[in-house]
């Protein structure tokens, strides 16, 4: 005997998963997890993540897409690849990580509160656009007041200790932000990099 | 090796700032064991570990194809990088572009749109690291160490980046392991210093986290701190620009947060080497740039 089949309210939307797949690199190796946990059992940094990468892969392929790109887990990663070489299954764990992170930030899914690192990714790109190097200095500061002027000058006050240690150990420099020679050059190509990336 | 070898260099944008004493330190070592360095012309930032965040994938693709363009004019197929974070940008990158095609020609298109010409992905890319387990090998350096750092307790902390994801793969040169890297080790016992005994490693520092939220990565750092206190360490020494940093700037607020007592300097392995070496402790081993002095190295330097 067999018994039917039971109705539920839920249905999977794979579109996500497949979008994932076919968008995000390493995308395609995804559906080879098989849930064990290593990723997420090895991630230093788990205490600041609210779902972690086994349970965000397996909510991209429950289509929770929401959900994903609005989780803790795609800011906290610090990029650190101990789940990327532990993964039995070889799934470059960080890169899909990395990669669902751009998108959310593509998507707009970036929440002030939640994940003040977007802004530092901002202020980071901003000072490598601009300049074609990272200033530490302009980057931090720039972050710093993304969350408007008194808590930049509260944070930035808190760090002035440790800023004239660097200063008087030479490795901060006061002055012009340091800068590569070609700089319409590198517009020119990070333009149109942009432009193909956005076309798809 | 014996021979020479000839590396185009790309310092990275720490090089200019937080991490000058690691580039002055590998300038000055690494001619002396035989590598030879000319800078990548007129180099860009990698994007380091959040370009694809705040600018996208590709625009970090061609970020890094540009250096590796201008790489290739210059006739070397060795790249060398010391920093963790460039590497894995830059040494990525190159894979992505001689592996992937459609990859490649949006790259070429954009460097094109700059004026430069076509990359095909030939050069090769090596960490620091991987030259001197590869290429120098650790005779070199124990020979051309004459300056022994006797009784010198090091913690070497290799950190997570320097070794994941291409450490154990032919693409990143096999040098080492994942999980229990000895070539930092290797190195101390090189310069006649002690390797004492330090299980994490290989554990992260909360890297660019640490530096946008550092109450978040606090707790790793402390574990980082507490353990080369037990292990009788007088440094720790790691061969990444960002581990060092955090890991000497981030200790007073330690200190405040949980009531402890850190006070241990972090060098580099090529500060070490360049003591060693018997260089000169300023313009060499550039001791005066940590802002936690490292008194014990400083006092085995040749004046
Ligand atoms: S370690 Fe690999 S297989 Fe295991 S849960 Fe994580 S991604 Fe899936
Ligand atoms: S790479 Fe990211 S997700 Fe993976 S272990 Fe490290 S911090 Fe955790
Ligand atoms: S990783 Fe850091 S130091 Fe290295 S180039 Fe990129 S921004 Fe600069
Ligand atoms: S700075 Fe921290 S995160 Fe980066 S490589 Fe070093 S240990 Fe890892």
């Amino acid at each position: 005997m067999t018994a039917a089949i039971p109705a539920t309210s839920r249905t999977y939307d794979l579109s996500f998963a497949r979008w994932v797949r076919e968008n995000v690199k390493g995308g395609d190796k995804m559906n080879l997890c098989m849930q064990c946990g290593v990723c997420s059992g090895s991630c230093p940094i788990g205490s600041e993540m609210d779902n972690g990468p086994r349970k965000t892969f397996m909510m991209v392929r429950a289509g929770m897409k929401d959900e994903v790109l609005s989780s803790t887990t795609l800011w906290n990663c610090t990029s650190c690849y101990r789940c990327y070489v532990r993964c039995p299954r070889g799934i470059p764990v960080t890169s899909i990580i990395q990669g669902l992170a751009a998108v959310a930030a593509k998507e707009g899914y970036a929440d002030k509160e939640k994940v003040s690192n977007y802004y530092f990714s901002k202020a980071f790109w901003w000072s490598a656009r601009s300049f074609g190097k990272t200033d530490e200095r302009l980057v931090t500061m720039k972050y710093f007041f993304s969350f408007g002027l008194v808590e930049g000058i509260k944070r930035a006050l808190a760090n002035l200790k440790i800023a004239l240690g660097m200063v008087k150990a030479g490795r901060m420099h006061i002055g012009m932000p340091h800068s590569i020679r070609n700089k319409s050059q590198l517009k020119a190509i990070i333009a149109k990099a942009a432009e193909l990336e956005s076309k798809g | 090796m014996s021979e020479k070898m000839k590396v185009t260099y790309y310092p990275g944008c720490s090089s200019e700032a937080t991490g000058r004493h690691l580039d002055e330190s590998i300038r000055a070592v690494m001619p002396e064991v035989g590598v030879e360095m000319a800078d990548i012309e007129d180099w860009n930032c990698c994007g380091a570990s959040v370009g694809h965040i705040g600018g996208g994938p590709l625009p970090t693709l061609a970020l890094n194809g540009r250096n590796l363009a201008n790489a290739k004019k210059q006739g070397n197929e060795h790249v060398m990088t010391p920093c963790a974070a460039c590497y894995l940008n830059t040494h990525g990158s190159n894979l992505t572009i001689r592996d992937d095609e459609a990859k490649r020609e949006k790259v070429n298109e954009a460097l094109k749109a700059g004026g430069m010409e076509a990359y095909e992905g030939d050069l090769k890319v090596h960490h620091a690291m991987e030259v001197l387990v590869n290429f120098v090998g650790m005779e070199k350096i124990a020979e051309r160490a004459t300056n022994k750092l006797k009784g010198l307790k090091v913690a070497g902390w290799v950190g997570c980046q320097t070794v994941r994801p291409f450490a154990e793969t032919d693409d990143g040169g096999n040098y080492d392991t994942y999980e229990e890297p000895e070539f930092l080790d290797d190195i101390t016992r090189a310069c006649g210093a002690e390797a004492v005994p330090y299980e994490k490693k290989t554990n992260c520092c909360g890297g660019s986290v640490a530096v946008m939220k550092p109450e978040k990565t606090l707790h790793l750092m402390k574990l980082l701190l507490e353990e080369a206190e037990k292990a009788g360490a007088d440094v720790i020494s790691t061969p990444c620009p960002l581990c060092q940093t955090n890991l000497e700037m981030y200790q007073d607020a330690i200190n405040a947060k949980y009531g402890t007592n850190f006070h241990i300097p972090v060098v580099f392995p090529s500060q070490l080497m360049a003591v060693a070496f018997g260089m000169d402790p300023q313009k060499d081993a550039a001791l005066q740039r940590n802002t936690i002095r490292a008194e014990k190295l400083e006092k085995l330097a040749k004046k």
